[in-house]
């Protein structure tokens, strides 16, 4: 077949998603029958198995409307296990559970994908991760984006009640560079097996760069990342839970001094928090009992002015990972939204070989 | 139900699709998060004649 595809053809198809509401601002690809069954083709699992269901809404996503927003998000159909794992991972976290897509927050997912499988679907996992340019690493975040759109009905100023949101929403995925990373793969410290084709995900709120290429010391170095983490504009509740994805130069900076990531944890626990004097400044100084400590301003002093308060309460509130290019010390702080489950879910691949296009 | 007035299409949207378009609710003024307990008082004792008007209709 030489026949060209015909632009006005595909734009009249493309339009036509528009019209049924199905897009998320940005043209989808126009899925067809036999392009939702190659996509099929590439898992075991049931088209009609129900992936999840909103009780609250009456709305559910089965396999098969997973398959079609992945197909519509751009994504090529061997991406489709990524897609499914990247959905199991992020429900296990309560706060995506408990109405999390609706939050005024508007939380995005992070996908992080360990394995063999980044080079095989050529995931980026090096220079750029947050920037683009890589198709896997665009259009699996965007499938879940239109799953929640178009499966769940939940859709911006209606039962999307996102204040502000995060930008790139539903454009944070990637690999961690294994390569470069002189620790074990999150997948692996989250107790996969190594080598493990596996998505880890989790819902988050802001993310912030720490540029430091100025120091040789370890200390030095912990410290720019707990004067980042230790911001008080996070501090809705009692703790919270932030990560770090190191670039390739301030792990390996960190692990040469002997550090492991257990060990920068600790660390960060130990010194991320402020004095009570500057929450009482900014109006959270106080905390409701029970639950999560709902912080809110006390009407009168409560202890000393000097009294410092931890913000991460363990190792699990601090998930760390590597990623980006070797070129710069320059490495991103994430706000998790809640608290992410630790743990990352194996990819499953159909194994019956796939008879691809026509 | 009572919620705040910030979150109207979200309410009205709730009620269509638990099967109850057009479902009677009260709205209290928003924000409410950082009112402080003196204000949440004067906030209920604005509805209270609402709440028992919705409950008896």
């Amino acid at each position: 077949m030489t026949t060209e595809p015909d632009p006005d053809v595909a734009r009249e198809a493309i339009e036509y998603c528009y019209e049924q509401g199905w897009t998320d601002g940005l043209p989808v690809v126009p899925a067809s029958q036999a392009l939702l069954d190659q996509f099929l083709a590439h898992t075991s699992r049931d088209p009609d198995e129900v992936l999840w269901r909103m009780d609250h809404l009456g709305r559910e996503c089965t396999v098969q409307t997973a398959a079609i927003n992945a197909a519509m998000a751009g994504c090529l159909p061997e991406y489709f296990p990524v897609v499914l794992a990247a959905w199991d991972a992020v429900m296990r976290d309560r706060a995506a559970k408990g109405g999390g897509w609706q939050s005024t927050s508007g939380p995005a997912p992070l996908i992080v994908i360990n394995g063999p499988i980044r080079g095989e679907l050529q995931i980026n996992c090096t220079g750029g991760i947050f920037a683009g340019g890589f198709r896997p690493n665009a259009t699996i975040p965007r499938a879940l984006g239109l799953m929640l759109r178009n499966a769940f009905g939940v859709v911006p100023h209606v039962f999307d009640q996102t204040t502000q949101g995060i930008p790139g929403r539903w454009a944070i995925c990637f690999g961690e560079n294994e390569e470069e990373s002189p620790w074990e793969p999150l997948a692996t410290e989250m107790g996969l097996p190594l080598g493990a084709n596996a998505v880890s995900t989790t819902l988050t709120r802001t993310y912030e760069f720490v540029d430091n290429r100025h120091t040789q010391d370890p200390e030095q170095l912990l410290n720019d990342f707990a004067d980042t983490i230790s911001r008080t504009g996070v501090m809705i509740f009692r703790a919270q839970s932030a990560g770090i994805v190191f670039c390739p130069e301030h792990a390996q900076m960190l692990a040469a001094a002997g550090y492991s990531k257990a060990d920068v944890k600790d660390w960060l626990i130990e010194h991320c928090g402020r004095v009570e004097a500057d929450l009482r400044r900014t109006g959270k100084d106080a905390m409701s009992e029970g639950g999560f400590g709902a912080r809110s301003a006390s009407e009168e002093e409560r202890v000393p002015g000097d009294v410092f308060t931890p913000f991460l309460p363990s190792r699990a509130s601090v998930p760390i990972l590597v990623a980006g290019a070797r070129n710069a010390a320059i490495s991103m702080v994430f706000r998790v939204f809640g608290e992410w489950s630790n743990s990352s879910v194996e990819i499953e691949r159909a194994t019956v070989a796939v008879a691809e296009g026509g | 139900m009572i919620c705040s007035d910030a979150f109207k299409a979200t309410a009205d949207a709730m009620a269509d699709v638990q099967g109850a378009p057009g479902y009677a609710y009260l709205t209290t003024p928003h924000p409410v998060a950082g009112l402080t307990p003196e204000q949440v008082r004067e906030r209920a004792e604005s509805v209270v004649d609402q709440v028992a008007r919705l409950l008896s209709e």
